[in-house]
Order: C-alpha cells, then sequence, then structure tokens
C-alpha cells in the first residue's frame, strides 16, 4: 500500500516536471518560430485575406499614417510584439470555439488548421512504424537470443560484424539500395508509395509499396534490438542465479527461459515500449526518399516551404511524443523491475 | 633497557628538560637511505599501456587507416585535380561542363571492359542505330553491338540494337573564336602532329545548303508537291543546323518511297558507305573554317577540343552531375567539409560539455539540479528546429552575410545548430565520471591535505575521466556528420548559392537527378558516408578498450 502510494507520487512528480518542461520547451519554440520571416507571395493566392486573417489571430497590424490629424491605414503590414502574439495565441488556445486554436496553415493546406493536417498525414506513418515493428522487434530479440546462446562461436562473430555494420551505415544508404535494386533493377516493387485512390490503406498494392519503406527502417531497429539483446542476455548467464538454477536441475532451456530470458528482458522491454511511442512520429529520411507523405514529410515539407504554424505544431507533437515517451520508458523501469521500485522508496 | 629505566628517564627529562643524549636511542634497522623498492620491470605510462592496447585491436586500426585514407583523399584531391585550378570568373562555383552531364563513372584502367568505363548499354531504334554508324569524329558513341532483335508485328519486320554506348561521346560541335585563338588552335594541332589528319580535332565544314538545293530540285522533278517538299527542307535545315555531326546526304523518305517530314535517313550507296557533302572551294580542297569579321567558325570533335581548351581530358573518375562537375573532386570537397565540421564541432562541445559536467558534478546539490533542468530543456528542443531558424534568419540579415559571406552563414547556422544541444552528452558523461570519483578516498585526502577545488578537479578527477571522454568525444565525430549529411540531403540548409559542398549536398544532388538515371550520382557518396561511419564506430571502440585500464593484462 505505503509502497503504491510512493510510485504514484514519484508518476505525479515526473509528470509535472514534464509539463514543465513541455511549457518552457513551447515558449523557446514560439518565440524561435515566430522570429522566422514569412513568405508573403509564395503560397496564399490572395494577400489581403492573408493580412485579415493575419490581424484577426493578432499577430499583425496595419501601419497607419497621420495624414491632417487623421489616422489612415497604408495598406500595409507589420508583425505585433511578440509577447502579444503570444498572448493571442494562448487565449486562442484555451477556447475551444476559436478556428484559429492551434494556428493556421498558410502553404501546405491553405487556411486549414494544422492539427487536421497532421491528422490527415498520420495513417501512413503509422501503418509503416507498426509494419517495421512487427517485423524488427521478433526478428532483433530472436537474433539477440541466438547470438547470446551462440556467444563467441562463428555465429557469433559473423552476427556480430554485420549488426555492427547496419547500425553504423545510415539509413538512407539502405534506402537508396533497396530501392535502386528492388524497384529499379528488378522491378518488384513500386518506388514511392501508393495513392490512396483504390482500395483503401489496406489494400494490396499499398502493402506492397509500403515493403520497402518498411525494410528500410526495419535493418536499424532489428540490429540495435539484437545488440542490445545479446548484452544483456549474456550478462544474465554469467550471473550467479544462473548457476544456482542449473544446480538445482533444471535443463539449459529451462534455466534459459525461465530465468535468463525473462531477467534480460527488463532493460529491452521499456525499449520495446518506448518504440510503439514513437510510432506517431514518422522518419524524415525514409518518408522523403519512398515519398510516403507521412508526419515525417510534413515535419519536412512545413520547414523548407516556411508554413510556419505547421511547424510549430508538428515540432511540438515531436517534442511530446519524446517527453511522453522518456516518462512512461522511466516509469516502466519501476513496474518491470521490482529492485528499481524498491530501491526508489529507500 | 627494561620498563622502570625507561620511565625513571621520562621523568628525568621532564623534570629537567634537557634534550636526551643521543647515544641512549638506537635505530631498529640500519641500512642507510630509505627507499621504494625499484621497478624490477619495464615502467610503462598510462598512454604508452593505451597505445599497446589499441593495436592489439586490428579491426580499429584498418579502421584508422582507412579514415586516414579518406582524410587524405579529402585534403590531396581538391589541391591535385586540375578542375581545382580553371579561371574563377568563368567558373564561379567550380568547373563545369553542361557537354557531360551525367556522364558516367570512368576509370583508365577498366577501358573497353564495360565496367567503370563510362559506357551504358541501351537499346535503340535502326533509325538512330543508323546514324551511330556513319560518324567522322574521332570518338564513336556506338562502342560495339551486343544484339540485333528482330519484332514481327504481323508482316512488317522491325529491328532494335541492343548496343553498348560511350557516355562522353557528343560528336562534332561548331564553335567560334577569335584569328589569334584559331591560330593558337592550328599551332596545337601542328604540334602534336594531327593537323589536317584522321585525328585531327578540326573537321571539314559541312556545306548542307548546296545539297539541300540539289535535294529540293530532285524532289520537285520527282513530281512531289511544293508545299509538303518545301516543309521538309525546312525541317531537314534544321537538322543539319542542330546536329553539326551529320557530314552526309540526307534523305527523306521512307521505304515506300513516300515523303515523312519527321525521320530522315543517310543516303547509302551500293558499298554501305554514306555520301559525304563537305564544303570545297573552287579547287575541290576541304574548307576547314569561315570567317565573318575576324570571328572564325570551326567545326571540331567535341570531346578534343575540351581536352585542348581546358588543358584536361574531359574523364570523370566518379562520373559527372547535372550540370557537368567533377563528382570525385566534389566529393573531396564535401568530405572535407564534413570532416572539418565533425572535427571541430566536437571540439567546442566537448570543451563545453566539460566545464558544464564539472561544474555540476562536481559541485552538485542545487548547481546540479538546475543545471540538470536547462541541459533537459535544451536537449529536447529538437535541433533541427535550430538549424532552420539559423539558416532562415541568417540569410535574412544583411549585416551578418557581408560579415561571413554565402558561405559562412551556413558554416555558422551548422555550428549554432551542433553546439547549441551537442555539449550534452560530454556534460553527462564528465557528471557521471565526476560523481564516481569526487567520493573517492584519495580525493578526500587531497583535500584535508587542503587542495583547492580547481586541483581536486583538473588534477585529481578529470585524468581519471579522460580516456571515457576522449572516447565519447571521438564517437561524438561521426554522429555529427552523421546528422550534418542527414540535414543537408534533405535540403534543410541551402547549399545551392554557397558554392559550400557537403556529402549530404551530393546525395542531395543525386537524388534530385534521379536514382533511376544517375544511381553513381548516390553511390560514392553513400559508400565515403558509410566508410566514414564504420570506421569511426570501430576506431571509437577500439579507444574504449584502449583507455580502459581495467582490461590491462585481460588478454595475456
Amino acid at each position: 500500500m505505503k509502497e503504491t502510494k510512493q510510485t504514484l507520487i514519484y508518476i505525479l512528480k515526473r509528470l509535472a516536471l514534464m509539463v514543465l518542461t513541455f511549457i518552457a520547451i513551447f515558449f523557446i519554440c514560439f518565440i524561435l518560430i515566430r522570429l522566422l520571416p514569412y513568405q508573403v507571395d509564395s503560397g496564399m493566392k490572395d494577400q489581403e485575406t492573408f493580412f485579415k486573417n493575419m490581424v484577426a489571430q493578432g499577430r499583425m497590424q496595419p501601419i497607419y499614417e497621420i495624414i491632417n490629424g487623421v489616422k489612415v491605414p497604408t495598406g500595409k503590414y507589420e508583425s505585433t510584439p511578440i509577447f502579444t502574439q503570444l498572448w493571442y495565441f494562448l487565449s486562442n488556445l484555451f477556447s475551444p470555439n476559436s478556428p484559429y486554436r492551434w494556428g493556421v496553415s498558410y502553404i501546405i493546406d491553405l487556411y486549414s488548421s494544422p492539427a487536421d493536417v497532421l491528422f490527415s498525414r498520420l495513417p501512413p506513418t503509422i501503418l509503416i512504424n507498426i509494419y517495421s515493428m512487427i517485423v524488427s522487434i521478433p526478428v532483433g530479440l530472436g537474433l539477440g537470443i541466438f547470438m547470446a546462446l551462440k556467444k563467441n562461436k562463428w555465429e557469433d562473430h559473423a552476427l556480430s560484424i554485420l549488426v555492427m555494420l547496419v547500425i553504423s551505415v545510415p539509413s538512407f544508404v539502405y534506402a537508396f539500395l533497396l530501392q535502386y535494386i528492388f524497384s529499379y533493377q528488378l522491378g518488384i516493387f513500386e518506388p514511392v508509395r501508393a495513392n490512396l485512390g483504390d482500395g483503401g490503406w489496406f489494400a494490396p498494392q499499398m502493402f506492397a509499396s509500403m515493403v520497402l519503406p518498411v525494410l528500410a527502417m526495419c535493418f536499424g531497429s532489428i540490429a540495435g534490438f539484437a545488440r542490445y539483446t545479446r548484452a544483456e542476455l549474456t550478462e544474465v548467464l554469467t550471473s550467479d542465479f544462473m548457476l544456482l538454477a542449473r544446480t538445482k536441475g533444471l535443463t539449459r532451456a529451462q534455466a534459459t527461459v525461465r530465468h535468463a530470458f525473462r531477467n534480460s528482458l527488463v532493460p529491452i522491454f521499456p525499449m520495446i515500449l518506448g518504440e510503439i511511442i514513437s510510432v506517431l512520429s514518422g522518419s524524415l529520411i525514409i518518408e522523403n526518399i519512398f515519398v510516403v507523405n507521412g508526419v515525417g514529410s510534413l515535419f519536412l515539407e512545413a520547414i523548407t516551404r516556411r508554413d510556419l504554424d505547421v511547424f510549430q505544431f508538428v515540432a511540438m507533437f515531436y517534442i511530446t511524443i519524446g517527453l511522453v515517451g522518456s516518462l512512461i520508458v522511466d516509469i516502466s523501469y519501476g513496474i518491470v523491475d521490482p529492485r528499481i521500485r524498491m530501491g526508489g522508496g529507500k | 633497557m627494561d620498563s622502570k629505566e625507561l620511565l625513571s628517564l621520562e621523568s628525568a627529562s621532564i623534570n629537567t628538560s634537557t634534550p636526551l643524549p643521543t647515544s641512549l636511542f638506537k635505530k631498529v634497522e640500519d641500512r642507510g637511505n630509505l627507499h621504494d623498492q625499484a621497478f624490477e620491470t619495464k615502467r610503462v605510462s598510462f598512454l604508452r599501456d593505451s597505445f599497446n592496447r589499441f593495436t592489439k585491436n586490428k579491426a580499429s586500426i584498418v579502421a584508422a587507416v582507412i579514415i586516414l585514407l579518406i582524410a587524405l583523399f579529402a585534403l590531396i584531391v581538391p589541391l591535385a585535380s586540375p578542375r581545382s585550378y580553371v579561371d574563377p570568373v568563368i567558373y564561379p562555383n567550380g568547373f563545369m561542363d553542361d557537354n557531360f552531364s551525367l556522364a558516367l563513372p570512368y576509370n583508365p584502367m577498366f577501358k573497353g571492359t564495360g565496367f567503370w568505363d563510362g559506357t551504358k548499354v541501351d537499346t535503340v531504334g535502326s533509325n538512330d542505330y543508323n546514324t551511330y554508324l556513319f560518324d567522322d569524329s574521332n570518338n564513336k558513341y556506338l562502342v560495339n553491338l551486343i544484339e540485333k532483335k528482330e519484332d514481327r508485328v504481323g508482316s512488317t519486320v522491325s529491328y532494335s540494337y541492343v548496343v553498348r554506348l560511350n557516355t562522353y561521346y557528343r560528336g562534332n560541335i561548331l564553335v567560334k573564336m577569335q584569328k589569334e585563338k584559331y591560330e593558337d588552335f592550328i599551332s596545337y594541332q601542328k604540334e602534336k602532329g594531327i593537323y589536317q589528319t584522321e585525328k585531327s580535332i578540326d573537321k571539314p565544314l559541312v556545306d548542307s545548303a548546296t545539297y539541300l538545293a540539289a535535294y529540293k530540285q530532285s524532289l520537285l522533278d520527282e513530281g512531289f508537291a511544293l508545299t509538303s517538299v518545301n516543309n521538309v527542307i525546312d525541317k531537314m535545315t534544321n537538322q543539319y543546323n542542330q546536329k553539326s555531326g551529320i557530314f552526309y546526304e540526307l534523305s527523306a523518305k521512307n521505304k515506300k518511297g513516300e515523303l515523312v517530314d519527321n525521320i530522315f535517313t543517310p543516303v547509302v550507296d551500293n558499298n554501305g558507305q554514306v555520301k559525304e557533302i563537305y564544303k570545297r572551294d573552287t579547287n575541290g580542297n576541304l574548307v576547314y573554317f569561315e570567317s565573318h569579321g575576324g570571328e572564325y567558325t570551326v567545326r571540331v570533335d567535341s570531346f578534343d577540343y575540351s581536352t585542348y581548351y581546358n588543358g584536361f581530358e574531359p574523364y570523370y573518375f566518379f562520373g559527372a552531375n547535372k550540370s557537368g562537375q567533377d563528382i570525385f573532386l566534389r566529393l573531396a570537397l564535401g568530405t572535407r567539409f564534413s570532416l572539418l565540421l565533425g572535427i571541430s564541432i566536437s571540439a567546442i562541445n566537448f570543451l563545453i560539455g566539460l566545464l558544464w559536467g564539472a561544474i555540476s558534478g562536481y559541485y552538485g546539490g542545487a548547481a546540479d539540479l538546475v543545471m540538470e533542468r536547462i541541459t533537459d530543456i535544451i536537449s529536447n528542443v529538437p535541433s533541427i528546429i535550430v538549424l532552420s531558424i539559423c539558416a532562415v534568419q541568417f540569410t535574412n540579415n544583411a549585416g551578418l552575410k557581408a560579415v561571413f559571406g554565402d558561405g559562412g552563414l551556413v558554416i555558422l547556422a551548422f555550428l549554432i545548430a551542433f553546439v547549441y544541444s551537442g555539449w550534452i552528452g560530454v556534460a553527462s558523461t564528465t557528471r557521471m565520471q565526476f560523481y564516481r570519483f569526487k567520493g573517492q578516498e584519495y580525493v578526500l585526502a587531497s583535500r584535508t591535505l587542503g587542495a583547492k577545488d580547481s586541483r581536486l578537479i583538473f588534477k585529481h578527477i578529470l585524468p581519471n575521466a579522460a580516456g571515457t571522454l576522449v572516447t565519447s568525444s571521438v564517437l561524438m565525430i561521426p554522429s555529427v556528420i552523421f546528422s550534418e549529411t542527414s540535414l543537408s540531403y534533405l535540403g534543410i540548409v541551402n547549399f545551392s548559392t554557397s558554392g559550400i559542398v557537403s556529402i549530404g549536398s551530393l546525395l542531395n544532388e543525386g537524388q534530385a537527378a534521379g536514382l533511376q538515371y544517375a544511381p553513381h550520382m548516390l553511390l560514392f557518396p553513400c559508400i565515403v558516408i558509410s566508410l566514414l561511419m564504420i570506421c569511426f564506430n570501430l576506431f571509437g571502440n577500439g579507444l574504449r578498450d584502449a583507455f580502459n585500464t581495467s582490461l590491462k593484462g585481460s588478454e595475456e
């Protein structure tokens, strides 16, 4: 009872800290992003509507000149001070009926909410990440276990070298390689993601077009899981309780499965959890190479085309995922491993 | 001396307060000067020991050698390549030659093998094939015929040819030059002994006008309508004007004897030879130049002419990019930029992180808590945001632009974006090492003896943490190179106006040119970046083991 209370307090403390960090980061990002200049004529067809929109959001104000003691608008606009902008942004944010709740997209999807833009880009990213996870977790863990059991034999050495190579080589290299070999040379798979047009997200041609990006994402995480699992499992396999397990009569397989593997999962489980949370965030490079049109490519598009509100929203989205992910991973350590839970309470 | 005697002596000394005579004392053991025993083995310093351990790791030595080779490549090629010494006024962004856009990699060692010799395999129709056959330039487009295919559609038979083509072929072109330049050109050829021979760079001019007039008359005589003949002759004139390589008679008739205005075939005699229509003077000699107001028009072999003009053969070891720049040279420049950026950013991050981590780890408590929160916040703002903000802000700032120039701004943006959060890794490593060592007895002993904080930090704690820190800063170099490459590949930083090349911007160019059309543009940068990543990781791991003193003697 006391223990759960302490855990709860710990979680609440971490949560409060996370919110504080988030707010600080938000302010920094907000100010930095609002300092960027707008490219007024790049996307919006009608500049007058754009300026009216900006004035309505409190981000710009018309410049007046005084002719004969009367204020006359010059038709030009200037940015309001950054803290006025912040005030307007926050008051919009907390009024649910405001059309400018999250800001407005000016280039990617004219005058729509960045939130809508982001949510429309989520499905392909989530699908590709989930497919990649379904492949990489079992394969990675399996390889790691195999390597640990064959420690210092030739299989282990060969696989270790392979894992080292895959971890070192940047993901775009094998993305290019896969694309060149399988789509341009052999013509087996589409080089870019299929259109949503016929059949929806689970149509066969959609699946086929996602094979290459999924493969390109898999390699890195398979190698990561394999290396981590191998390291953890070899450490557990040499510990004293394994010797005890063998002395009390368990076979090697029994001892490995019941004692070693479960214990080695302690640091691996949070890693998997982290992977699950980051399903929402897309890889910039892979999505760019295979034209996935997901969250990652939205992020890139927002930066390169300077759709600043979308950029801000997507950036904060990524930051939230990162913060929540690390929080859950930290908490899950305590849940999985009783030693950490007990140690924390003193 | 027994205890009673000693006691009386003691009281005596107290009472009389005179020094005791030394004769009362006797050394327990008299052996001259007291010393530690001299080492019987050879003394090994920390660095020596680390180096010995490092040399035992074969993989990291190989990695170090490869890194060294790549660094040499990056340093020497820009100095040695003749393409770096062209006139910067004509080529502000480095040497480029549109004629050789997307030329494939050429290595003289592989000449004629079909691999890495600048040739490609293509399938062409019979019309194209015929034009490849008849050519009066020194270099032939057609390297060899691989296969002749027969396609039957109903009763009509057409042929297609699988051929190996030379991507460096540009045929003959017309160039204009001043009189002096022309004389230089001729004397160059005479020196080489190729003037007006088979291998001559300048070729006789083509007199298409005379031929076209005659051909038009012959068509009219055959009874074709004037409008269609005019149309055909116009198109044919265009053809002659556009392709200076055509030196023979063309026919506009297809196999059925009808006039067509889009496909012109060479007129072939019974021996399979074309009929040349070179320009001749009144004596029947070939005419090599035409002059208008001191400007000479000459028909030259493009490849040989550019060798003469630039002073080097237009071969590209790693191929050429879309605007005809040498990828070999640009890759060296890019690698140099990436390596320098990686090393300097790592050095800066190392210093900042060391200082920050030392303070936060050594003092602990409230200072540590505040500093930890600050790093927490900083590390959560993605550097991609900082980078793009820097890049945009700087390029809009005229004052900064005047000071640093376009290239300097790119470097500054990278520097700020990577230093901004890059030092945090080093700081947390340093902090951890300080927590580990600061409570140890030897530090406590030194503090008891009155050592200042700075002495404790720099003399007692840091040297112990040196190995870990050096390793982590070496491993930072590949991570900086990787981030820089990814970010410039994604096009977040715009390199195009700055004249700076990085491996990432080469990848960006390569992807823009299309992976299926120009794989060589991606292949070589990818190889170099992969080698760098692998070797730096191996090298870093080797260093980590080398500095880990607890491994000493573990292998003997």
